[in-house]
């Protein structure tokens, strides 16, 4: 367990006769996905596109993505794991009692045709989305999927790859671990990196009130974390810079309006596969962009006294505790 | 200005072994004759090196981030740098972060590093992660050898559009050179295959054969006049009785110019995993008798890493023999990356011979401007465990000890025990930094001669050599002290060099349709803008004829 084995979507677009949905609705929230990416894309290798790919879609309900899919697969709600887990067993040939696939909501003619598929394709994707990772079992479904991924090599060309989130969520994750060593979730409240989600992610550290002030760039915590998170962004000064006054710019101290990324402000978007993109503005705009206000705050900062004492140089160390 | 007077100078660039002189460096960090004003350093019964030059090391981009994610229980256990005024905080171990990585290579006196493989669809995020890695000059290079849209060319024996081809994705790369990885072989792994054989056609291919793209990748690097030879990782990494592969490879060459990556990875005998052996003397024997090869040595080091590599299809393996995580990126067109942490113990067999070969082959290689001081890594160890390499290239009784704590069956498999050399300090600075920088063509570093970087390393003179190599007292960068007893005093930007060869321009109208048949983003998006890189430094590219 662990690791991950995917591609970037060019090789999806290049070579993926099967392609799976699992959790999530691309039709809705990826909504070119389909065109620019996957299903609908002709190559060399799939000359007549849409009619050399197979798409099967895994979902607890019929979404608008169904209408695009070969198979729809309806998974009871919270047995993904259970139903991964399974198809793991199946591609190895290890019997799998009644009872259990009755557990998954699916037949077991079902499940011998998605497996049976899966060992034909000359290139097989998984895309994951929220469904899969929000619900319960939350990473360990994750990681079933990458698991059964990484083991279907031993039939055939496999991969698959998470259903990013909107914004540059991935350059987040990519530049924190390069920085840090670690996506999200961290404190540097000893002076270097730390991780835990759980304990560092934001949503407890705010439940918990463990922070004196907050600092929020282009993310609404004020429409959608519980209500002890909320109460506490109230007390403590909150800063908020974002294009549009949102839910946490009402119950905070400050609100900075910036310029929106892409449309006004230039940078670089990691794509959902982390390859990255330039972003060319193609419009101008009255409001800085988050980049000149951060860096004016820290100059601003830079004036300030410093957090170690005036001399003091800790050395590295050589071992975490 | 700076004045280091009455340090021993180990400067093999200019034949200096052990002379006694003073160096003197202006305002522009340069070496001068002379200077009047400024800083003197007493470095009487001290040693002075050029700054060392990794060769061969994967540091920043998406390969290196993908092994990031891939080991947090390793940044939770190991070094941790504080955030201090003049310091970024940061993380050490086997995947180091980007300001730790910096701070590293320079606390052990290295100056400038080349990261070995980039793809030119990421090569924006390589080099945003450069940038944030201090002190250190770079250079990167270029993986070719997989890219699909240049195989179509050299299967259709288009050998001028090839070239052009090439010159255009090293530009659009912003990078210096170019490496081909397991050529064919990761274009193979796209369909889960390999090419383990150099004179068969590639999958997918009718004519084009591995050893075709070397010979002709080789041939492009000197008609463009690139600076640094083709950087080859050859076929069959790995594999018991790959001598025979990589020998091969060699001959294929046909007398040009090349540089063979990590060779200990490819000098082995036997045939199977029990009867794997060191065939270190048939490769030094090549390179003893071939001058114009370089290598280097991609040594390993017994204990935790992680293993980063284009080759595909060699981490599936590796994952299925060890059953640890695997990580796998295929990158439309143009190359693939597979991680694999792995750990290398002495009491495992073929681990032991593998530790056995790299030492041969930096010692049987006579002449120390051929085979360059590396770990290929993290592949082979981790690049701050440099000094334990010396150490073992230094002190042949020290060799003798660990010999004697591996498992007595290694005997028949290594010729490691026979080898009496060590290494003096003018050849470990040759292997650490004189022979790397020429090798690269970088003509200004690995020298302490007038007009050249003023990048070096002053120690304090240990019979401890790990000691001595581990902890400098002083590295200087640019003419800038920033090393000093133990304590990182500056942290200035290094510089990024890139070679700009020429082609013709009507390879744009060539490549659009290529690209967007094949690609999935916008063609006008693909080149990375000059802007986008810290203190460029663009190196002539000077065509062989």
């Amino acid at each position: 367990m662990g690791g991950k084995v995917t591609c970037t979507l060019g090789e999806v677009k290049q070579r993926a006769d099967f392609i799976v949905y699992w959790g999530g609705n691309p039709a809705e929230c990826h909504p070119r996905h389909f065109t620019k990416y996957t299903i609908m894309q002709k190559s060399k290798f799939l000359p007549r596109g849409r009619k050399d790919r197979t798409m099967v879609l895994v979902d607890i309900r019929e979404t608008k993505s169904a209408k695009a899919a070969d198979i729809f697969l309806q998974v009871r709600p919270g047995k993904d794991f259970e139903l991964i887990t399974i198809l793991r067993a199946m591609i190895k040939g290890q019997a799998v009692g009644d009872a259990q696939i009755a557990v998954a909501g699916l037949t077991r003619e079902a499940l011998e045709d998605l497996v049976q598929r899966m060992k034909a394709a000359k290139f097989g994707c998984m895309f994951f989305g929220m469904g899969l990772s929000m619900t319960r079992g939350k990473h360990m479904n994750s990681a079933a999927l990458l698991t059964l991924a990484a083991e279907m090599n031993a039939f055939t060309k496999f991969v698959a790859m998470p259903m990013r989130g909107h914004g540059n969520v991935t350059g987040a994750d990519v530049i924190m671990r390069w920085q840090t060593g670690y996506p999200f979730g961290i404190t540097f409240n000893r002076g270097y990196p730390r991780y835990n989600p759980g304990e560092f992610s934001t949503v407890d550290v705010l439940v918990r009130g463990d922070c004196d002030a907050a600092f929020i760039i282009g993310a609404d915590p004020g429409g959608t974390m519980p209500q002890p998170a909320i109460d506490h962004l109230k007390r403590i000064p909150t800063i908020v810079l974002d294009p549009h006054v949102t839910h946490t710019s009402k119950l905070a101290r400050i609100h900075i309006t910036t310029a929106p990324q892409g449309i006004a402000a230039p940078g670089t978007a990691y794509r959902m596969d982390e390859i990255p993109m330039p972003l060319k503005p193609a419009l101008k705009s009255p409001y800085p962009s988050d980049e000149e206000v951060v860096r004016r705050i820290n100059e601003a900062i830079d004036k300030k006294p410093f957090w170690l004492p005036e001399g003091s140089q800790p050395q590295m160390l050589t071992a975490q505790v | 200005m700076l004045r280091i007077s009455g340090g021993k100078i180990y400067d093999p660039a200019n034949g200096i072994d052990g002379a006694i002189k003073d160096l003197c460096i202006d305002d522009h960090g340069k070496f001068v004759e002379t200077v009047s004003g400024g800083r003197t350093i007493d470095a009487a019964g001290m040693i002075v090196f050029p700054g060392g030059v990794d060769v061969h090391t994967h540091v920043a981009g998406g390969a290196i981030n993908f092994a990031r994610a891939m080991t947090p229980e390793d940044h939770r256990r190991t070094h941790a740098f504080i955030r201090t005024k003049s310091r970024r905080s940061g993380l050490g171990g086997m995947a180091p972060t980007t300001f730790a990585t910096g701070y590293l290579y320079a606390g052990m006196g290295w100056t400038t590093v080349n990261e070995a493989a980039v793809p030119v669809l990421s090569a924006r995020h390589t080099h945003e992660e450069l940038s944030d890695i201090p002190i250190v000059d770079k250079s990167t290079l270029t993986l070719m050898g997989n890219n699909e849209i240049l195989l179509d060319q050299l299967e259709d024996g288009e050998y001028e559009r090839a070239r052009n081809v090439v010159a255009w994705y090293v530009w659009a790369a912003k990078s210096y050179g170019i490496k081909a990885v397991n050529p064919g072989g990761v274009a193979a792994w796209k369909w889960g295959h390999d090419a383990k054989q150099l004179n068969s056609p590639i999958a997918g291919y009718n004519r084009l054969t591995p050893g075709g793209i070397i010979g002709n990748l080789a041939r492009i690097c000197d008609d463009l006049g690139l600076p640094h030879p083709l950087h080859l990782h050859c076929n069959n990494l790995g594999a018991p009785g790959n001598i025979a592969t990589t020998l091969d490879t060699l001959q294929h060459l046909d007398g040009r110019r090349a540089h063979i990556a990590h060779s200990q990875y490819h000098a082995y005998g036997g045939d199977g995993w029990d009867t794997m052996s060191s065939a270190s003397k048939q490769l030094a024997d090549y390179f003893n008798s071939h001058p114009n090869l370089t290598t280097d040595a991609g040594a390993v080091l017994f204990g935790d890493t992680v293993t980063i590599t284009a080759d595909g299809p060699w981490q599936h393996l590796l994952y299925k023999l060890t059953g640890r995580k695997w990580g796998n990126l295929d990158v439309e067109n143009e190359t693939g990356c597979g991680i694999v942490p792995y750990t290398y113990r002495p009491s495992n067999l073929v681990n032991a011979v593998q530790w056995a070969t790299g030492l041969e082959l930096l010692l049987l290689i006579r002449d120390p401007f051929q085979v360059f001081l590396s770990t290929d890594h993290p592949n082979g160890g981790c690049f701050w465990r440099y000094p334990e390499i010396i150490k073992l290239l230094m002190c042949a009784d020290f060799r003798k000890e660990c010999l004697a704590k591996l498992p007595d069956a290694i005997k028949k498999k290594i010729t490691l025990p026979e080898i009496d050399r060590e290494y003096t300090l003018y050849e470990i600075a040759a292997a650490m930094s004189a022979g790397p920088a020429r090798a690269l063509g970088l003509k200004n570093k690995g020298s302490l001669a007038v007009g050249c970087d003023a990048d070096l390393v002053i120690y304090e003179a240990d019979d401890n050599v790990e000691k001595m190599f581990g902890h400098p007292r002083y590295v200087i960068k640019g003419g800038e002290i920033v090393i000093e007893d133990g304590d990182i005093r500056e942290t200035p930007h290094g510089r990024e060099y890139i070679a700009k060869p020429s082609y013709d321009p009507a390879t744009e109208e060539f490549m659009r349709p290529l690209f967007e048949d094949r690609y999935t983003m916008s063609f006008e998006n693909y080149p990375v803008e000059i802007e986008r890189l810290e203190h460029p430094s663009i190196q002539t590219c000077k065509p062989a004829n």
